[in-house]
C-alpha cells in the first residue's frame, strides 16, 4: 500500500443538500443543482470561481450528466468529471476534489452527487448475467449472509441488529432532510416484512432520490476567495481503496468483509489521528449489519462487540461513538451518487456545531466511511 | 443437450447432465486458488494459472432465506441462498435445495447439485449449480 502524502492543506468551505426521498416530478438535474447552489451559497463562493467539478452518480441518465446539470449555472469551460464508483461514487468525487487541490493543481473545487434509484432489490450485474439464475447477486441477501455469520460468531441478537434501525430513525426524526423520519421500536423493526432473513424491510436502506454537494478549497487560498475560515472544516485524511484477494472470493465474513480496514489505516496514518480521537462517525449502513461491521473495521469498537455497544447506547447521539447522526443510509435513504457527499455534509454540519437538535456536543473530529460494490471504500477524516 | 449456465464456473461432465464440477484456477506462483474465470491471479497478478476442478462437497458458511428475490430470478420464492466454503478455500454462492429451513445448520456438509433451468424467453434450458444436503451414505 502506497503511503499517501498530502501536499497543501484542504478545507471544506461549504456544503449543500437536497432532501432525500421521492421527487418524481423533479428532474435529477434540478435536484443536483439545488444542492450545488446551496453549497456555493454556504461557502459564499460564485460558480464562476470554481475551477473543477467532480460528479458522482451510478444510474445512466444520459452522457456527461455532470456537464448537463452544471451547464444551467453558466458555461465556464472548467473540467467536469463524471464519477461512477458504485455506492462510493459521491465520496470518490470528494476524494478526487481533495487530491486535485492538495496536489496543487486547483485552488477550489466542487464535489457533488445525485441519484434517482429505482425501487426494488438492487443487483450489481446486468439482467442477463448467469448470477441472476444462480441467485447470488442480491445486495440485501449479501448483507443477510454477513448478518447470519456475524450472529453465529459473536452471539449478536436480532434485537441488536434492529436497534441500529431504531437509533437511525431517532436521529432522522431530528433531521429535516431525511427520507424516513418516523420512529420505530425494536419489535416493529423485527416485525416488518422479511426481505432476506434475518434482515427485515426496516433493516434495509430505502433506495431514494437526492443530491449533495461540497465546495473544497486550499486553506492558503481562502482569503483570496473571501471565504470565512471560521466556518471552514479541515480535511485531514482522504483514503480510497479497492479489493484485495482474501482467499475466498465471495466474502460475507463476520469481521471486515469490506475493504474498510486498509482504508481506515491509511486515513489514520495520513491524519496522525487514531480511533480514540474520533468524536462522531458516518458509516455505510446500507443494512443494519453494515453499521456494526464498519464500526469494527474502523477500529472504533473491538471486533465482535459493536452489537453489544449498540444495545448499550454507545452509538446514539449521547453515546461515546455517535454514529450516523443524520439517520444514515437506513433513514436518510441511499441515492448512490449522493450518499458519500451527504456524509460529508453531516460531518461538516456537526463540526460547525450547526446540527441543531441532533448536535453532538464538542465534536472536533469526524469520520465518514462509504463502501460500494467492487470493494470500493473511502474513508475521510474531517476536523474543526 | 443443455449447456452450463456459465462454463467458466461449471463444467458438465456427462451426457445425462447430472454430473459436473465447479472449476477455477490455481496460481503456480503463489498457490492461491480462485473459483470461476481468471486470466491473472487475484492475489499476486501472475498469469501462470492452471485450471482445476473443485471437490463437490463443501461446508455451509452462511445462509439466508430470500423472500424478495432479485429481478430476473427464475426460481421459486422464497429460496435459500447458501454460501459454501470449498475444501480448497473459495466460497461459492448458490441456492440450497431439498432441505427444510429449520434443519439448516452452519457447518453442515453440502454437495453440488446440477439442475436444469429455463433460460431467457426462448424455451431453452441451461444447467445451474445448486447445493443440497450431503448424506454420508453417499460416500463409497
Ligand atoms: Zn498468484
Amino acid at each position: 500500500m502506497k503511503n499517501l502524502k498530502p501536499g497543501r492543506e484542504v478545507v471544506v468551505a461549504g456544503v449543500g443538500l437536497h432532501p432525500f426521498g421521492r421527487f418524481r416530478d423533479k428532474p435529477l438535474a434540478n435536484l443536483a443543482l439545488d444542492s450545488v447552489i446551496a453549497a456555493l451559497k454556504d461557502a459564499a463562493v460564485a460558480w464562476k470561481d470554481i475551477q473543477v467539478a467532480y460528479f458522482g452518480h451510478v444510474y445512466y441518465e444520459g452522457m456527461s450528466f455532470g456537464e448537463t446539470s452544471l451547464s444551467k449555472l453558466g458555461l465556464t469551460g472548467i473540467p467536469i468529471i463524471n464519477v461512477e464508483n458504485a455506492c462510493s461514487s459521491g465520496s470518490t468525487a470528494f476524494w478526487q476534489a481533495y487530491w486535485g487541490i492538495s496536489s496543487g493543481v486547483f485552488d477550489i473545487a466542487l464535489a457533488f452527487g445525485a441519484e434517482k434509484v429505482p425501487g426494488g432489490p438492487v443487483s450489481v450485474t446486468s439482467e442477463d448475467s448467469p448470477d441472476r439464475y444462480i441467485g447470488g447477486d442480491h445486495m440485501m441477501a449479501g448483507y443477510a449472509l454477513r448478518s447470519r455469520r456475524y450472529m453465529e460468531e459473536t452471539g449478536a441478537t436480532p434485537a441488536a441488529l434492529a436497534q441500529v434501525t431504531v437509533k437511525a430513525r431517532q436521529n432522522a426524526s431530528l433531521n429535516p432532510y431525511a427520507h424516513r423520519k418516523d420512529t420505530y421500536t425494536i419489535e416493529e423493526v423485527l416485525n416488518s416484512r422479511m426481505i432476506a432473513d434475518p434482515l427485515t424491510l426496516f433493516q434495509c436502506c430505502p433506495t431514494s432520490e437526492g443530491a449533495s454537494a461540497a465546495v473544497l478549497c486550499a486553506k492558503e487560498a481562502l482569503t483570496s476567495y473571501h471565504i470565512d475560515p471560521k466556518r471552514s472544516v479541515n480535511v485531514v485524511a482522504a483514503a480510497l481503496t479497492s479489493g484485495s484477494y482474501n482467499g475466498h472470493g465471495s466474502d460475507h465474513s463476520a469481521f471486515s468483509p469490506y475493504r474498510t480496514e486498509p482504508a481506515a489505516l491509511q486515513a489514520y496514518e495520513m491524519s496522525g489521528l487514531g480511533p480514540e480521537d474520533v468524536d462522531l462517525v458516518q458509516v455505510h449502513d446500507a443494512a443494519t449489519i453494515g453499521e456494526l461491521q464498519q464500526l469494527e473495521a474502523l477500529h472504533l469498537i473491538p471486533y465482535g462487540e459493536a452489537w453489544a455497544a449498540t444495545i448499550e447506547g454507545r452509538t446514539s447521539l449521547n453515546g461515546d461513538i455517535p454514529t450516523n447522526t443524520d439517520g444514515g443510509l437506513l433513514a436518510m435513504g441511499h441515492p448512490f451518487g449522493a450518499t458519500g457527499v451527504r456524509m460529508i455534509h453531516e460531518t461538516v454540519t456537526q463540526l460547525r456545531n450547526e446540527a441543531g437538535d441532533r448536535q453532538v456536543p464538542n465534536a472536533r473530529v469526524g469520520v465518514a466511511e462509504c463502501s460500494g460494490a467492487g470493494d470500493v471504500t473511502t474513508v475521510h477524516i474531517l476536523t474543526k | 443437450m443443455s449447456s452450463s449456465i456459465d462454463d467458466t464456473r461449471l463444467i458438465i461432465c456427462n451426457e445425462e447432465e447430472v454430473q459436473g464440477a465447479l472449476v477455477g484456477f490455481k496460481c503456480s506462483d503463489c498457490n492461491v486458488v480462485v473459483f470461476g474465470p481468471a486470466t491473472f491471479c487475484q492475489s499476486c497478478t501472475s498469469d501462470n494459472l492452471i485450471t482445476i476442478t473443485f471437490d463437490s462437497v463443501g461446508s455451509l458458511y452462511s445462509y439466508t432465506e430470500v423472500k424478495v428475490p432479485p429481478h430476473g430470478w427464475p426460481g421459486e420464492v422464497p429460496y435459500i441462498l447458501a454460501e459454501v466454503e470449498l475444501p480448497e478455500g473459495p466460497h461459492v454462492l448458490a441456492e440450497l435445495i431439498d432441505i427444510h429451513h429449520e434443519d439448516i445448520q452452519i457447518g453442515m456438509a453440502l454437495k453440488l447439485a446440477l439442475i436444469p433451468v429455463e433460460y431467457g424467453t426462448t424455451g431453452s434450458t441451461k444447467i445451474v449449480y445448486k447445493w443440497r444436503p450431503f448424506q454420508t451414505s453417499e460416500l463409497n
